[in-house]
């Protein structure tokens, strides 16, 4: 019977590649409108700083230290499960942003005729570490709370500061000229590796 | 009696297959697979002809003309490989290695099995050379499947068809080759039967997705995707720049 392993594990990978891209055409409409809704949010005004201040501000110890010396415990909990929800809704986001990223950067990679498979490979490794580490955060603020996983974040966005990396390098061979604006309008200093 | 019946309703179902690429032209489209489906139909009627009229040659037969059919399958993936990728030079640029690297393992493995083994045996009986090759369509079938999925590489009802109608057929294959091939499964009648219930179903699902020709989705995105790729670019940058506002934070904290 152990023989049949290979045959069987080869079976299951062909079946489950084909259900994976049947499910993928049945929800290729949901994902085109998925794809607008960035554009229709700042459309409403949001700017990405603001954004960047909100983490910031989520994973930020001030607020917690005010309420922690000032407010009766109810309060301090109430606060925790609130700051909690907001930590998730907001990695969530950033998770959604990324793939963003990602899947418009396939779609450009379908046309590219100067791809690179070891780049690819390299890139989809990331992505791929990338989403397991959101999901892993998210299980763990859902646990734990987003003050004491504060510095798992912090070390989970570097991670993803990689894959921007290696994002920077497949946009430089896709289209560089956007690489060079898109190189140009961010401050490399801002972020500590 | 039920054998006879899925005989009869598979050469029924390969003849309006092909009398519909005739018609709609789709034979000119699909070469390669229709090549396949004709040898196919060849093959069913030359069998059938045999059974009736010199059935005890029936069994060496069988096999002879299924090892035949085995290898012209290998039409049908050149045809998916060819069909979904003309359009993206990208994905097909990743693909080549990948799917040169999956058969050059299989034949790494195979000359490593034959040199521990002191006499040469490919395969033991014409039931596991079968499974072998089937096995080999299975993986790069899969690795095809999974990289038309990943760069989500826009396909046609035509091709859909051809894809998921042989997936099953070369899925069920594989199953019940590699559980006939067990001793004491072989000389059981179900496992007999899957194959051809399987080939029933590909060929129900080739039916209605080769009914009429439809156009490759991939031709129109290419020919829009000069005008839409400013805008992915410009979504892209946004995203980018997007994250990259949240990764300021995280370098800070």
């Amino acid at each position: 019977m152990r023989q049949l392993l290979p045959y069987l594990g080869i079976a299951f990978l062909l079946l489950t590649v084909s259900i994976l891209w049947a499910r993928q055409i049945f929800l290729s409409n949901k994902s085109k409108i998925e794809v607008q809704v960035p554009r229709k949010r700042e459309a409403a005004g949001g700017s990405t700083a603001s954004l960047g201040d909100l983490g910031e501000r989520i994973f930020g110890l001030e607020d917690w230290d005010f309420v922690s010396h000032n407010a009766p415990s109810e309060i301090q909990k109430m606060f925790l499960h609130e700051r909690t929800v907001l930590a998730i809704s907001w990695l969530r986001r950033t998770r959604t942003t990324i793939s963003l990223v990602m899947r418009a950067h396939l779609v450009a990679a379908g046309q590219a005729k100067d791809l690179h498979p070891v780049t690819e490979l390299k890139l989809a490794l990331s992505y791929l570490v990338f989403l397991i580490l959101c999901n892993v955060l998210i299980g763990c603020i859902w646990l734990q709370g987003p003050i004491r996983t504060r510095k798992i974040v912090g070390q989970t966005l570097r991670t993803v500061t990689w894959l921007q990396g290696a994002f920077e390098v497949l946009m430089a061979r896709v289209d560089p000229a956007n690489c060079k604006r898109l190189r140009t309008s961010f401050d490399h200093r801002a972020v500590r590796s | 009696m039920f054998t006879q019946i899925l005989w009869w309703l598979g050469i029924a179902l390969e003849v309006l297959i092909l009398v519909r690429s005739v018609k709609g032209n789709l034979c000119q489209k699909y070469p390669a697979f229709y090549l396949y489906l004709g040898v196919l139909l060849l093959i069913e009627v030359l069998r059938f002809s045999v059974y009736v009229f010199k059935p005890q040659f029936y069994g060496p037969f069988y096999w002879y003309t299924e090892f035949l059919a085995t290898t012209i399958a290998y039409a049908v993936i050149l045809e998916i490989y060819r069909q979904a990728l003309t359009n993206s030079p990208g994905v097909a640029r990743i693909a080549r290695p990948l799917l040169w690297g999956v058969l050059g393992a299989v034949i790494l493995k195979a000359t490593l099995s034959a040199v521990n083994q002191l006499i040469w045996s490919p395969a033991t009986t014409q039931a596991e050379l079968e499974r072998d090759l089937y096995t080999v369509q299975a993986l790069l079938l899969a690795g095809i499947i999974a990289l038309v999925a990943y760069y989500a590489v826009a396909a046609s009802t035509n091709l859909k068809g051809i894809i998921f109608g042989y997936s099953t057929y070369v899925y069920a294959s594989v199953i019940s080759l590699a559980f006939g091939s067990l001793p004491g499964y072989g000389p059981r009648p179900g496992w007999r039967l899957v194959q051809p219930i399987a080939y029933l179903v590909a060929l129900l699902i080739w039916s209605c997705t080769l009914w009429s020709y439809s156009p490759n989705l991939a031709a129109e995105t290419e020919s829009k995707i000069d005008r839409d790729y400013k805008l992915i670019a410009q979504q892209t940058r946004r995203a980018l720049l997007k994250a990259r506002s949240f990764l300021k934070m995280g370098g800070e904290l």
